[in-house]
């Protein structure tokens, strides 16, 4: 039933997102989106380290790119990654956002209003407030949200700001996330 | 983050009186950015709502061209990507200026003048500036003026200056710069010999024979048509063998025009035009 899964993470989610990867079967249906603050003068090596684990292909996605079930999409270094109708990737250079570009909460908008009651959206550990609005457009459009525990998150202020402005579906650990994930066929 | 949001109905409702009032056709920029381009607007001007900004959009040209300048976003730093302004430095301007008397060079994206400036000091370090013709596209009055000016964000100061050390600029960042009064001000001799060129969305103007566009990050903000359409207007303008670079996510696989370049740099995203 549902359509690309996003999750949003900065400080402190490099480990959890290297865990759910792996989790994932090659035969995983849906898109995962992934929204990371990242250094932005480092164009290389981030998308292979998420790699070498990962149970589906992580790829760092070119504007316009199609958007394909079974495989993660990285946001690039220092581009904003929207989803755009027609299920592809748009990229913006535009100003940063909350700090960050990319900015969490840019993506999470734009997947929202494409994917609908048809998105997940997940939270994981992060040091500023980017991501927070991002779930809630989530949430009033439909989609599920889910927050890292922020008991298991190496830095809360992500998760805590995330849940203080959604009453979000689910607050799971690191193993319910992968358990989730894995449930959906 | 910005909370006014809009419609697509909305945002049809601001192409079609844009293209009612002035002739400029939007309907090809890519619906996202260029619907959030819109609502950034709205929202820095502090206007109640859409049919307010149509009203002003259709009273004033300069209120249109203001308008211009804020959808079209920034460039936002200069020297992006130090390793593609090596390569330039080190390898393609070198190489263009050679057998060829003042050769054109094109920054044909919607510069705010970071592009621009970045390539005349680079031009000038290699004691090249004057030995080749630069072309410079802009979509607003109000972009040229600051160009013109050399005005730049106080704020972007460090991000350039950390780009420029990256590449290893010969000289100091600060000898291109000067602040007053909270504002930055790019040295404007470096680029008294630019030809300026008004672009409008479609692409029609530009000079030819061209053997250097710089077009980066640029067809991002436009769907699947406008983005062959232009890209298709660098190829006319380039004489064989010239480059095209584009954004480093930019792939020209995404395009109608793959078949007509050959990859010199695939990090760097340059190219070249075949030979026919």
């Amino acid at each position: 039933m549902y359509k690309a899964v996003i999750i949003g993470g900065s400080a402190g989610s490099f480990q959890v997102i290297t865990r759910i990867l792996h989790s994932l079967p090659p035969t995983f249906p849906l898109p995962v989106l992934l929204s990371l603050h990242r250094l932005k003068h480092v164009r290389s090596g981030f998308v292979e380290a998420l790699s070498i684990k990962s149970g589906i292909p992580v790829l760092e996605p070119a504007d316009k790119d199609q958007i394909k079930p079974g495989r993660a999409y990285l946001a690039p270094a220092n581009y904003h990654m929207f989803i755009e109708l027609g299920n592809k990737i748009a990229l913006s250079t535009e100003e940063p956002v909350n700090h960050s570009r990319p900015s969490i909460d840019l993506s999470f908008v734009t997947a929202a209003q494409v994917y609908r009651d048809k998105l997940v959206g997940i939270i994981l550990s992060g040091a500023n407030r980017d991501g927070a609005y991002g779930l809630k457009k989530v949430k009033d459009l439909g989609g599920l949200t889910i927050v890292q525990d922020p008991l298991e998150c190496q830095v809360k202020t992500m998760t805590e700001a995330s849940m203080k402005l959604t009453k979000v579906d689910h607050v799971y650990s690191t193993n319910e996330i992968i358990k989730f994930l894995q449930s959906i066929k | 983050m910005i909370r006014f949001e809009i419609g697509i109905v909305d945002t049809r409702n601001v192409l079609k009186a844009i293209l009612d009032a002035y002739g400029y056709d939007f309907k090809d920029y890519a619906l996202t950015s260029f619907k959030r381009r819109i609502e950034l607007f709205v929202a820095n001007e502090g206007l109640r709502d859409i049919d307010t900004l149509i009203g002003r959009l259709q009273q004033s040209k300069e209120y249109f061209e203001r308008f211009l300048q804020a959808i079209t976003p920034e460039t936002t730093e200069m020297f992006r990507d130090p390793s593609l302004w090596r390569n330039l430095r080190d390898h393609i301007l070198p190489e263009l200026t050679k057998g060829t008397t003042r050769p054109k060079i094109w920054v044909a994206g919607f510069d705010s003048g970071e592009e621009l400036y970045s390539l005349a000091i680079t031009l000038k370090e290699i004691n090249l500036l004057n030995e080749v013709q630069l072309y410079s596209s802009y979509i607003s009055d109000f972009t040229l003026e600051k160009i013109k000016g050399g005005v730049t964000d106080i704020k972007q100061l460090e991000v350039n200056e950390a780009n420029y050390s990256r590449l290893e600029g010969k000289g100091s960042f600060a000898d291109y710069y000067k602040t007053a009064n909270g504002v930055a001000y790019l040295d404007n001799q470096l680029i008294q010999g630019v030809n300026f060129v008004k672009q409008t969305p479609a692409f029609d103007q530009g000079p030819g024979g061209v053997k250097m566009v710089l077009f980066r990050n640029q067809s991002i903000y436009f769907n699947q048509l406008l983005t062959d359409r232009s890209i298709n207007a660098m190829y006319n303008a380039l004489v064989p063998g010239g480059y095209l670079i584009l954004g480093i996510k930019e792939s020209l696989e995404n395009t109608n025009s793959n078949n007509k370049f050959t990859v010199v740099n695939e990090s760097d995203q340059i190219y070249k035009k075949k030979t026919l």
